[in-house]
């Protein structure tokens, strides 16, 4: 290939190239998130971002720039989810909106459309942090220029330096955000980036490209429409109490002989346990292997086949609101038939949630907010769905903000209007604060305001150790995150509830509601209610059932 | 006939309510007006808000759950209110409470037909403090010099230049009594929320929710100033401004204290809901209402 421009078949290769390495790498990105908490993960979200494209893209036979081009951004802008991924389809938009007035691309294009991809994504977030995934595509951005400013005539070495800025850049993300340096990560966005990258670099540089988008999809745990061809049966997970140690040494051990059974392998160690994570057809080995170094705890072995095909059987039945296939559903509404003023799309985990914002007059629930964030085009479906000449869209997650914004800006028939509400405490008040009679502006004014003025609190567990905000933290420990960091951390559940909330109530605060989530029973929930009643007296406490994952309890104080 | 009627009627003319103007018998002997006192039966047993049955009891009641029910005044009761007053007076301006809240004004509509014109029972559709300010009105036109009729022809057109927001404590009493608008029932979910009820002119329905009583207060305050700014004169000097409460007069004190920083100007009354009221929408509830004055009515 002479390869000193890029044609549309060659653009379409390192595209899918692209995804797919993107892809690959979507379990260790997912691993450098700051906060240790088990969240929507930004491998999983930019992944699934981009694979939404690329499933467009491998359908294309020999496609023009055009065709292809517009393949890329509407695929990735629809199937974006979380803040990372709605950035990565941004760039591709301004990318794509340069490149697609040319047959082939050269070096001065590429240079005008990164600008262009830069800019645009830029301007999606309204206050861009540097240290992200946006400083690593400026910085190769502003080496594209450069390089051209000083007559780089030949694509492969232009192409080799701007990676290589990109992982400087990317290098240098910790010491721009003091968070990722505290918690000794790069920006996982930034690395999303550059392995898609360089990906797509391979391909330039001749590698073979697999058109087939099915392998490995399944490992994650992710269901996708797409047919999956499952190679290893059985998900399997376990944690192995040690009983001697652990050394470097056996972990390559045991990860070289795992990969040997299966693939997806996972071993992460501390002094006292080691998690395990493999697919296989084969558990039985694994777990045979494994008790060489201790005894075995919360075993868990799924059947990937089954769960498949009980997932597409449920596909078919319910008519899922979602062509991308999240686990966001629209609940049990019938289309009005006559268009209402207001509507109302609320995203939503945990059943007792759900039911709070149904009461509360919502019209369509998009479930899964926390271990899976909602992509554009599932909003997209929601406000399709609710017949509303505006629709206020409360995604009660700051991950999902901006997959709403992005949904808004996608919609022409109805009035949209994200209420950027980043907890389900936010999202509630919100909601109880609409009154029909207003107007949309005074009710987005009231509703932002309310918003604003609830202070939320979450109490998860630790999935790793860390230290944020000065707070040292260990796997397994219980962390009260609040609207600005960390509250409160222990190995106590309730204690670090109680000090959660005592850091964040003053003399004005009236009501403590609690949410419970679905791995606490009534019972513990009350006794949490007596104890907050006793400390808190001067406000009333109101408990309610959650239901939600992840978050024993979700707190607010207003 | 008729020159005569004028003659005598301009020369005594007595004002009378019922106690869901909030108006107790005591206030209603220092403004100079009548007031019938308003059934209800608590288990059974008929009581005289005001008369045989103190505040304290009637909550006592509703605490116990207890079987409280309002009724219409007896027509009889109510006939022979009139009778007494006109011993005195040659005719009465009745002001019952709204047509849309209760047929105690039908009825007394429906009685005084019997009064050639003696008893004019004015239909303008306020409840408490807004009824308050009709009698207010009422008495300021009896001293224009206006007649009986005039007057209620006056009162009447007034009636939608008034806006009243109550915040409940509970939504209970509201469903217990059957007295819920099926937007207002559609309220009630598994939160626990205050909601913020308006009533303009005759319908009483939900408007807004509220998890707290600041968020209520804010609500209502919001909502009778865009009520002033967009449906009344714009300025609320032009307004009558009072605060009703059912059994939490220092929660209406402090909410005084902070309408000043909104109605500088404005002297607010504080008046308590009527027992009649209290009965449907229970104790712990806060209401902001305002009503046009009379010496500069609106342009509609």
């Amino acid at each position: 290939m002479a390869a000193n421009k890029i044609d549309s078949t060659l653009l379409q290769m390192m595209f899918v190239a692209g995804a797919k390495s993107l892809e690959s790498k979507k379990e260790w990105i997912n691993e450098l998130n700051v906060f240790p908490v088990p969240d929507g993960d930004t491998g999983t979200n930019m992944t699934l971002t981009i694979m939404s494209a690329a499933r467009e893209v491998v359908s294309l036979a020999q496609p023009d720039m055009p065709t292809l081009c517009k393949a890329i951004s509407s695929g990735s802008l629809r199937g974006a989810r979380g803040n990372s991924g709605v950035i990565l389809s941004q760039l591709l938009r301004g990318f794509t909106k340069v490149v697609k007035e040319y047959e082939e691309i050269d070096i001065e294009i590429l240079c005008t459309a990164m600008q262009r991809a830069v800019e645009t994504a830029y301007k999606a977030v309204m206050k861009p942090k540097e240290g992200t995934i946006l400083t690593v595509a400026r910085g190769m951005a502003e080496m594209a220029v450069k390089l051209q400013e000083s007559k780089v005539t030949d694509m492969k070495v232009f192409l080799q330096k701007v990676l290589e800025e990109g992982d400087a850049t990317l290098a240098r993300t910790p010491e721009l955000l003091p968070v990722l340096k505290q918690a000794g990560v790069v920006d996982s966005g930034g690395q999303g980036l550059m392995e898609a990258l360089r990906g797509a670099m391979d391909a330039f540089n001749g590698k073979e490209v697999d058109f087939n988008l099915d392998g490995g999809t399944a490992n994650a745990g992710v269901a996708t429409q797409a047919k999956v061809n499952i190679k290893y049966e059985y998900n399997t997970e376990f944690m192995i109490r040690l009983d001697k140690p652990f050394n470097i040494k056996n972990e390559i051990d045991f990860k070289e002989y795992l990969e040997t059974i299966g693939e997806s392998v996972r071993v992460s160690a501390d002094e006292n346990a080691v998690k395990v994570r493999i697919c296989t057809n084969d558990p039985g080995f694994a777990i045979q292997r494994a008790l060489k170094y201790g005894s075995l705890t919360n075993i868990q072995i799924d059947n990937l086949k089954f769960a498949q095909e009980k997932l597409q059987q449920t596909h078919e039945n319910a008519k899922p609101i979602s062509g991308s296939g999240t686990e966001a559903a629209c609940v049990a509404q019938s289309v009005p038939e006559e268009r209402k003023p207001f509507g109302f799309i609320s995203v939503s985990v945990g059943n007792g949630i759900s039911e709070i914002f149904t009461g509360l007059g919502v019209d369509c629930i998009i479930e899964g907010g926390q271990t899976m964030n909602p992509s554009t085009e599932d909003m997209l479906n929601a406000i399709a769905k609710v017949n509303a000449d505006t629709i206020f869209i409360l995604p009660n997650n700051k991950n999902i903000v901006l997959a709403a914004n992005q949904a808004a800006s996608l919609t022409e028939d109805k009035k949209v209007i994200v209420i950027p509400t980043k907890t389900i405490p936010q999202g509630i008040t919100a909601a109880v604060n609409f009154v029909p009679d207003a107007s949309a502006e005074e009710n987005q004014t009231v509703m932002e305001e309310e918003a604003e003025r609830v202070k939320s609190g979450e109490v998860t567990y630790a999935v790793r150790d860390t230290v944020i905000d000065e707070k040292e933290i260990h796997q397994g420990d219980f962390m009260g995150i609040g609207d600005r960091g960390i509250l409160a951390v222990g190995t106590q559940k309730d204690a670090v509830t109680l000090d959660m909330i005592r850091n964040m109530i003053d003399e004005d605060s009236e009501l403590i509601s609690i949410y419970y989530g679905c791995d606490v029973t009534e019972d513990e929930a009350e006794a949490l209610r007596a104890s907050v009643e006793s400390t808190f007296d001067s406000c009333d406490v109101e408990l309610q059932q959650g239901g939600q994952p992840i978050y024993s309890y979700i707190v607010s104080v207003e | 006939m008729y020159v005569e009627m004028e003659e005598i009627i301009v020369s005594k003319i007595a004002i009378a309510t019922d106690s869901n103007s909030g108006i107790t018998q005591k206030l209603a002997g220092e403004l100079g007006v009548f007031v019938l006192p308003m059934p209800f039966t608590i288990d059974g047993a008929t009581f005289f808000e005001d008369i045989n049955l103190s505040t304290e009891e009637f909550f006592e009641a509703l605490d116990q759950d207890k079987d409280v029910m309002t009724s219409q005044p007896n027509p009889v009761d109510l006939t022979e209110f009139w009778d007494s007053i006109l011993k005195e007076y040659d005719s009465i301006v009745y002001i019952p409470m709204s047509s849309g809240l209760s047929g105690s004004c039908q009825t007394a509509m429906m009685l005084a037909e019997e009064y050639e014109g003696r008893v004019q029972v004015v239909d303008n559709q306020r409840i408490s403090v807004t009824m308050r300010h009709s009698i207010e009105d009422a008495q300021q036109l009896i001293e224009l010099g206006y007649d009986a009729a005039a007057i209620k022809q006056i009162l009447e057109e007034d009636r939608f230049r008034s806006s009243i927001y109550i915040m409940l404590d509970t939504l209970y009493y509201l469903k217990k009594g059957g007295r819920i608008t099926p937007a207002a029932a559609a309220l009630g979910t598994i939160l626990r929320l205050k909601p913020v009820l308006q009533i303009q002119g005759e319908k009483l329905d939900a408007y807004a929710k509220a998890r707290t009583v600041t968020q209520a207060k804010t609500i209502m305050t919001n909502a009778i100033q865009n009520d002033i700014e967009k449906r009344f004169s714009g300025d609320y000097r032009d307004m009558k401004i009072s605060i009703a409460y059912t059994r939490n007069i220092d929660a209406a004190i402090a909410f005084r204290e902070e309408l000043k920083a909104v109605f500088p100007e404005a002297e607010i009354n504080i008046d308590h809901l009527s027992l009649s009221v209290s009965c449907h929408i229970g104790a712990g509830a806060l209401a902001l209402a305002c009503s046009c004055r009379l010496h500069k009515p609106p342009v509609r």
